[in-house]
C-alpha cells in the first residue's frame, strides 16, 4: 500500500520537476556496525560465531540471568583500537561504558551496553575514491570525518512468525562484539555512501577486525538522510536501518533522497523516523507504525570501571593495552596499495581501484608481479579473464581455489604467447577446484600455440594455395585482405598459432 | 544445648576436636531451631538436604585432616538474593518465585569450598528494597527480641539473615548491604553486621539492587566470627569486574591489639533531629569508654544530611535499569497474555513487582529522562563525589582520624505496626540515615551491639574506616565488644513468649 | 573544718565532672542535632498526564493510578531538596573504583554451550527458542483497544 502511494509521489515529482526553482541538495551520514573477529563475546566467554545450535552459544550473562556480570574481552579492545588507528582517530586513554535502555524481545537485559559519553576513540577520517563503472567516468576522491568509534553489544535475533503471531528468539548473537563507527554527515548521495562502505569493508578486512561479510550481517549500515534546497536549512532527517549490502546502500540512500524530495515538493513534511530498506521491493518503509518518542535513558554501566589504555609506551599488561604496540600491527591500507599500484606498476587508477576492491585478486597480482611481467596485462588477465570465468561459475573470487602456482604458470604461457586468451579461459575452467598444472593441461590437450616459424610458414603457404584470389588481391595493392587471410589461418590452425608471429611471417611471404 | 547459640566458631571447633559435638549434630540443632522459630519467618527456603550432605562431608574431613578451615562444619545461610544452583532464589518477589539458578554466586562457592553448611535462604524485602524486611511476598520477618504479639521489625533488607543468626538457626549468615541492609538488621537484632569495602567481596551471583553500592555483608554473633567469614569470602573474582584486584590479605584479630595511638572521629552531622535520646546516650557511652583508651575527636562530614536524598535518586535510577531485564521471556514470572511484547512485559512486570519496586522503576526512569538527566542524575552523582570527598578529608586530610564512630540506627527496633504506618520512602530515609553514606563512599563499616534500651531491645553503634581498613575496623570493633559486654539473647526468651 | 573542706572538695570534683562531661559531650557527641543542608522550601511537583504516560511506556509497568502518581511526586519532591547545593566544577562519581583499570579477559571460549541451562527457567519455549508475542506495538495502543472494547460494551 505504502509503496504504491510513494510511486504516485514519484510520478508527481517527475511531472512538477520542471518547476523547481532551486536545486536540491542531499546530506548523508552513516553509522556502521561491524562485528569483531573474536573467539568469544564482548563481555562473556561464550562463542562468537555465525549460526550454530539455537541458544547454545549463550552464556548466563548473555541471557541476562540475574546476578551475572560483564567482563570485557581484551581482543575486542585491541581490534577496536586497531580500527581506530587505521582511521587516524584519537584513541582515548580512558573510556567508559553506558547502558542504553529499550525493550525488545531479543535484548534480554532491557538495555544494551555501549559507549556513549566517553567512547574508545574520536575524530578520525576515512578517505576513499568514488567510482562506479557505468555511473562515473573517472574516480574522484572523497572523505568523511569519523565522530567516534565505540564498542558495543549486538542483540539476539528474532524470527517473526506472522501466522502464529509470535517471534522466536535466539540469543546466539546476543552480546557479540561490535564496533560502531559514527560518521559525520559529509556525503552527498548513495554512490558516495556505497563507496565509503566498500572502502570500510576493505579496511576492516585488511586489519582482520571484521570479516566484512555484509550478507551475514557482519557489517551493517544505518544511513541518516536529509535534504534541503540550496541555501535552505536541512529538513528533518530519517534513518534507514540495517542495510545489508554495498549496492543496497547506494539504492536505499538514492530511494530515500527521492522520496523525501517528492514528499517536500508535494507540500508534505518529513517526519523523524526510522525506516527499513526492503531490498527485494527496493523501497524504504517505516519500522514503527506510530511516531514514538524514544528516550534511551543512558546511564553509566556501574559494573564496568573505566577502560584504560597506554597511549605512550610499549608497556603492555593484561589489563592495560599498549596502543603503540597495536599501531605496529597496522598493515598496508587499501589507499596505499592503490597508490603503489599506480606508481610502481603504472596502472590506470580505475584498474588499481578494481584490483584493490577484490583482496584475492590483489594478492594474486602481487604474487604474479614477483616476476618481471607486464603489469597491465597481468591486471587484465585477473580482472577480465579470471573474473569472467568465476562469474560464469558463480564463484566468489575470495573463495576461489585456484593457486598462485597455477596462475603463475598460466600467466607465463599467456605472456610468452604460448596460448592465447581464449585458451587461457579454457585452462581456467579446467583448473578450478583442482591442483592440475596449466602446463600439463595445455600439453595434454595440445592447446599450445605454434611459434615455430617453419611450421607457420608452411601453414601460411597452405592458406595461400587454398585462396589464390585473396593473395592476388593483396599483391595488387589491396593490403586490407591480409586480415582475411590471417582469419583463415587462425581458423584452419584451430587457434593454435601465435598470431603476432604469424602475421609477420604472412606479410613477409606476401611481399616476396 | 541451648548454650550452642552463644558458641563462637572457635568454641564449636574446639567441641569438634574434643568430640563433644560433630557437624551433623550442629546442623540438626540449627535446623531444629529454625523449625521451632518458624514464627519469626527468617527463612524463605530451608535446605536440610544440602546442609546434611555438606555436614557429612565435613565429618569425613574432620576425621582425616588435622588442619581444618575455620568455617568447616559451620552453619551458614544466605539472603535469598544470592544465586544458588538448583536451589530457588526468589528475591522475595513474585517475579522470581519460580526461578532456580543454574549457577552459584561466587560467595556461596567460596563458603562451600571452605566447608560451611547451608541451612537455608533467608527472607528480605522484595529485591532488597526496604529497611524492615516487611515487604516480602513471604511476609515480614520478626525481631526475636522481646517477641510477643506486639512484635518488632527485624530491620532490613537482610532481616531474615539477622534473625537466623540472632535466634541461633545459623552460626553466621550472608546478607547484602546497599544502604545499610546488613548493618541495620544486625543493629536491631543485636548481632554484628559487617559491610566490607566496595569491591572486596565478589558480587557475582548477587542479584543487584544498586550495582555501584551493593556489597555482600556478614552477620555473626561476634567480631571474631565475622572476621573468619570475611577471610573466606573476600578477594578478587575474575567474574566481577568491580572486585579490587590486589590479593586479599587475611585479617587477624589480635587479643592485645593496641588502640592507644588511634584517633577516633565523632562526626557531628550524624546527630540528626530524629535520633532517639537513648541512641545518643549509647553513642556518648561508648565515646566515653574509648576516650579512656585513645584519642577521640569531633569531626565534620558536611554533606551527610543530603546523602539520603542523593542515595534515593541514585538508587531509583539503578533500580529502573536493573529491573528492565525482568520481562518473563527467559526466566521468572510470565503473564498469560500474548497480544504484543509490550503488553506481555507490562502485565508481567505489574504482576511480578510490588508497589515499592514499581514506584522506584517509575521514579528512576523519570530522573533518567533526557530532560532530567542533568538536573537529577548528574547532580546526584556530583553530590555523591562531595559525600565521598567528605570521608576522604576526615581520613586523609588535616587532623585526620583513623575510624569514625556513629550510631547505626536512629532508634531501637520499631514496632511493626508503627513502622508500616509510614511509606517505604520515609522508612528508608529514617532507617538508612547513618548507614548509606558508607555505601556512597564504598568504605567499610561494622555495626556492633552495645547495650539494651529501656524496652530491652538492642542498641548498636557503627564504626566506619577508610577503604580496605577492615583489619583495623574489626580489631577496634572487637575492643568495643569486649568493653560493652552485650548480652546474649536467650532462646526461651522468644520460644516461650506466653 | 576538715569535714566542710572535704565536702567542698567533693562538691568541686562533682561540679567539675559535670562541667567536664558537658563540655566533652558538646565537643564529641553533639547534644543537639546539626542543621540539615536539605532545603525545605520546595514547591510540590506536579506531574502531568503525558509524562505519566511516557514513563509508563518506558518502564512497561502499570503505575498510572492516583496513588502511583502521588508516590512519584513525593519522590521528586524529596529529590528536589538537594538541587540547590552547589556542585560547580565537581565531577560526577559513577563508581568508587574509578581509579582502577577495567579487568580484561582473554579471548577464549570458556562459557556457553549450555543450552539446557539457558532455557531451563523459561516458561515457554519452542524448538529451543524463546517465544515472544509480536513486537513494536506501543503500549497505549492496547489501552485504546481496551477502551474501545469497553465503549462497545457500554453501547451494548
Amino acid at each position: 500500500m505504502r509503496s504504491k502511494f510513494l510511486y504516485k509521489y514519484l510520478k508527481l515529482h517527475k511531472r512538477y520537476s520542471s518547476q523547481i526553482a532551486k536545486k536540491w541538495q542531499s546530506v548523508v551520514g552513516l553509522e556502521v556496525h561491524a562485528q569483531l573477529n573474536t573467539e568469544s563475546k564482548l563481555f562473556s566467554g561464550a562463542q562468537n560465531t555465525f549460526g550454530g545450535l539455537v541458544n547454545n552459544c549463550v552464556s548466563l550473562f548473555d541471557a541476562a540471568i540475574p546476578g551475572t556480570l560483564p567482563v570485557l574481552n581484551r581482543k575486542c579492545v585491541e581490534l577496536g583500537v586497531l580500527a581506530a588507528l587505521a582511521f587516524s582517530c584519537r584513541v582515548n586513554e580512558v573510556s567508559t561504558f553506558d547502558r542504553k535502555h529499550y525493550f525488545y524481545a531479543d535484548l534480554p537485559a532491557g538495555y544494551q551496553i555501549t559507549q556513549q559519553r566517553a567512547p574508545l576513540a574520536n575524530d578520525g577520517v576515512i578517505n576513499f575514491q568514488v567510482y562506479t563503472p557505468g555511473v562515473h567516468k573517472k574516480p574522484y576522491n572523497k572523505s568523511s570525518m569519523i565522530k567516534q568509534i565505540q564498542l558495543e553489544q549486538d542483540s539476539g535475533k528474532s524470527l517473526h512468525d506472522i501466522e502464529l503471531k509470535q517471534s522466536l528468539v535466539d540469543l546466539n548473537r546476543a552480546g557479540a562484539p561490535l564496533i560502531e563507527i559514527v560518521f559525520e554527515p559529509d556525503l552527498e548521495d548513495g554512490e558516495e555512501a556505497a563507496a565509503l562502505v566498500k572502502e570500510l569493508v576493505l579496511i576492516v578486512q585488511r586489519l582482520g577486525v571484521c570479516s566484512g561479510r555484509m550478507e551475514e550481517g557482519a557489517l551493517r549500515v544505518d544511513a541518516n538522510v536529509s535534504i534541503r534546497r540550496e541555501g535552505d536549512p536541512l529538513s528533518t532527517r530519517t534513518e534507514i536501518k540495517n542495510i545489508g549490502s554495498v549496492r543496497g546502500v547506494a539504492s536505499a540512500v538514492r530511494y530515500e533522497i527521492d522520496r523525501q524530495q517528492s514528499v517536500l515538493e508535494n507540500g508534505g513534511n518529513i517526519i523523524n523516523e526510522t525506516r527499513m530498506w526492503d531490498a527485494a521491493a527496493k523501497v524504504t518503509v517505516p519500522m514503527r507504525d506510530k511516531e514514538v518518542v524514544q528516550d534511551y535513558r543512558y546511564m553509566p554501566e556501574p559494573n564496568l570501571p573505566p577502560l584504560r589504555v597506554n597511549l605512550t609506551t610499549r608497556e603492555d599488561t593484561q589489563d592495560i593495552i599498549s596502543v603503540p604496540l597495536i599501531s605496529d600491527r597496522i598493515p598496508e591500507l587499501p589507499a596505499v596499495s592503490r597508490a603503489k599500484l599506480i606508481e610502481n606498476h603504472d596502472l590506470r587508477p580505475e584498474i588499481a581501484i578494481q584490483l584493490v576492491n577484490e583482496p584475492a585478486l590483489f594478492d594474486f597480482f602481487n604474487n604474479l608481479m614477483n616476476k618481471k611481467r607486464n603489469p597491465t596485462k597481468v591486471a587484465n588477465l585477473l580482472l577480465n579473464d579470471l573474473l569472467t570465468v568465476l562469474n560464469r561459475r558463480k564463484i566468489d573470487v575470495n573463495n576461489c581455489t585456484i593457486s598462485v602456482e597455477q596462475l603463475d604458470e598460466l600467466t607465463d604461457m599467456v605472456l610468452q604467447k604460448k596460448i592465447n586468451l581464449d585458451i587461457c579461459r579454457s585452462v581456467l575452467e579446467e583448473i578450478i577446484g583442482n591442483r592440475k598444472s596449466p602446463f600439463a593441461i595445455v600439453d595434454e590437450k595440445g592447446w599450445s600455440l605454434v611459434t615455430d616459424s617453419k611450421e607457420i610458414t608452411e601453414q601460411c603457404k597452405r592458406v595461400f594455395d587454398d585462396n589464390p584470389k585473396l593473395v592476388k588481391q593483396y599483391r595488387d595493392g589491396k593490403v586490407k585482405v591480409l586480415r582475411a587471410l590471417l582469419g583463415i589461418l587462425s581458423k584452419t590452425s584451430d587457434n593454435k598459432l601465435d598470431m603476432s608471429v604469424a602475421s609477420k611471417i604472412m606479410e613477409e611471404l606476401l611481399r616476396k | 544445648m541451648n548454650k550452642l547459640s552463644s558458641y563462637s566458631i572457635r568454641d564449636i571447633h574446639k567441641a569438634y576436636r574434643d568430640k563433644t559435638l560433630n557437624p551433623r549434630c550442629l546442623i540438626d540443632q540449627c535446623l531444629d531451631r529454625a523449625n521451632k522459630t518458624k514464627e519469626l519467618n527468617a527463612f524463605i527456603t530451608l535446605t536440610p538436604q544440602v546442609a546434611h550432605e555438606q555436614s557429612l562431608r565435613c565429618q569425613e574431613r574432620l576425621q582425616s585432616s588435622k588442619k581444618l578451615n575455620l568455617l568447616e562444619g559451620i552453619s551458614v545461610c544466605l539472603k535469598d538474593n544470592f544465586c544458588t544452583e538448583n536451589i530457588r532464589t526468589t528475591c522475595a518477589s513474585n517475579m522470581l518465585k519460580n526461578f532456580t539458578p543454574t549457577y552459584n554466586a561466587t560467595i556461596y562457592s567460596k563458603l562451600m569450598m571452605a566447608g560451611a553448611c547451608l541451612v537455608g535462604k533467608t527472607n528480605l524485602d522484595e529485591f532488597a528494597m526496604g529497611s524492615g524486611t516487611v515487604d516480602s511476598i513471604y511476609g515480614p520477618s520478626r525481631n526475636p527480641w522481646c517477641y510477643n504479639d506486639n512484635w518488632r521489625i527485624a530491620g532490613g533488607s537482610s532481616g531474615g539473615s539477622a534473625v537466623a543468626v540472632s535466634s541461633g538457626s545459623s552460626v553466621v549468615a550472608i546478607g547484602s548491604d546497599t544502604g545499610g541492609s546488613t548493618r541495620n538488621p544486625a543493629a536491631l537484632c543485636g548481632i554484628v553486621g559487617l559491610k566490607p569495602t566496595y569491591g572486596l567481596v565478589s558480587r557475582y551471583g548477587l542479584i543487584p539492587l544498586v550495582n555501584s553500592m551493593d556489597v555482600p555483608g556478614v552477620f555473626a554473633k561476634n567480631v571474631d566470627d565475622a572476621a573468619i567469614t570475611l577471610n573466606c569470602i573476600a578477594g578478587p573474582d575474575d567474574l566481577d569486574s568491580t572486585t579490587i584486584k590486589s590479593a586479599f590479605k587475611p585479617i587477624s584479630i589480635k587479643e592485645d591489639f593496641d588502640i592507644s595511638n588511634l584517633n577516633i572521629g565523632i562526626p557531628k552531622e550524624y546527630h540528626c533531629k530524629d535520633m532517639s535520646i537513648e541512641v545518643i546516650e549509647c553513642w556518648q557511652f561508648v565515646t566515653d569508654l574509648l576516650e579512656k583508651l585513645c584519642k577521640v575527636s569531633c569531626v565534620s562530614l558536611p554533606h551527610t544530611s543530603v546523602s539520603i536524598a542523593v542515595y534515593s535518586i541514585l538508587n531509583q535510577c539503578e533500580v529502573a535499569s536493573n529491573m528492565s531485564r525482568y520481562d518473563g521471556l527467559e526466566y521468572g514470572l510470565r503473564a498469560k497474555t500474548n497480544y504484543s511484547t509490550e503488553e506481555l512485559y507490562a502485565t508481567t512486570r505489574s504482576q511480578g513487582f510490588n508497589n515499592v519496586v514499581r514506584s522506584r522503576i517509575f521514579g528512576g526512569n523519570y530522573f533518567l529522562l533526557r530532560q532530567n538527566y542533568e538536573k537529577y542524575f548528574l547532580k546526584a552523582q556530583k553530590l555523591r563525589r562531595l559525600i565521598s570527598d567528605d570521608f576522604e578529608n576526615v581520613f586523609n586530610g588535616d587532623n585526620k582520624v583513623d575510624l569514625l564512630l556513629t550510631p547505626t540506627t536512629l532508634s531501637d527496633a520499631p514496632l511493626y505496626s508503627d513502622f508500616t504506618a509510614k511509606n517505604n520512602r520515609d522508612q528508608c530515609a529514617l532507617q538508612d540515615y547513618c548507614t548509606q553514606p558508607a555505601n556512597m563512599a564504598g568504605i567499610p563499616a561494622i555495626s556492633i551491639p552495645v547495650k539494651l534500651s529501656k524496652n530491652k531491645l538492642p542498641l548498636s553503634l557503627q564504626l566506619m574506616g577508610p577503604a580496605l581498613s577492615e583489619e583495623l575496623l574489626l580489631n577496634v570493633a572487637k575492643k568495643i565488644e569486649a568493653l560493652v559486654n552485650f548480652p546474649v539473647l536467650e532462646f526461651n526468651q522468644y520460644l516461650n513468649k506466653n | 573544718m576538715s569535714f566542710r573542706s572535704s565536702a567542698l572538695v567533693r562538691r568541686r570534683i562533682y561540679l567539675h565532672r559535670i562541667f567536664y562531661n558537658c563540655f566533652r559531650y558538646y565537643c564529641k557527641v553533639p547534644i543537639t542535632p546539626v542543621a540539615t543542608l536539605e532545603s525545605d522550601n520546595i514547591p510540590k511537583p506536579n506531574i502531568d498526564i503525558n509524562t505519566v504516560a511516557l514513563l509508563e511506556r518506558l518502564s512497561l509497568v502499570r503505575f498510572d493510578t492516583e496513588q502511583g502518581v502521588k508516590v512519584l511526586e513525593d519522590s521528586i519532591e524529596f529529590a528536589n531538596k538537594i538541587l540547590h547545593i552547589n556542585t560547580d566544577n565537581v565531577q560526577p562519581l559513577y563508581t568508587v573504583l574509578e581509579n582502577q583499570s577495567l579487568s580484561l579477559h582473554i579471548d577464549a571460549v570458556t562459557q556457553g554451550n549450555c543450552q539446557k541451562d539457558i532455557l531451563k527457567n523459561a516458561v515457554i519455549t519452542e524448538d529451543d527458542y524463546f517465544v515472544a508475542p509480536p513486537g513494536n506495538i506501543p503500549l497505549h495502543e492496547i489501552e485504546e483497544k481496551e477502551s474501545d472494547i469497553q465503549r462497545n460494551e457500554n453501547r451494548n
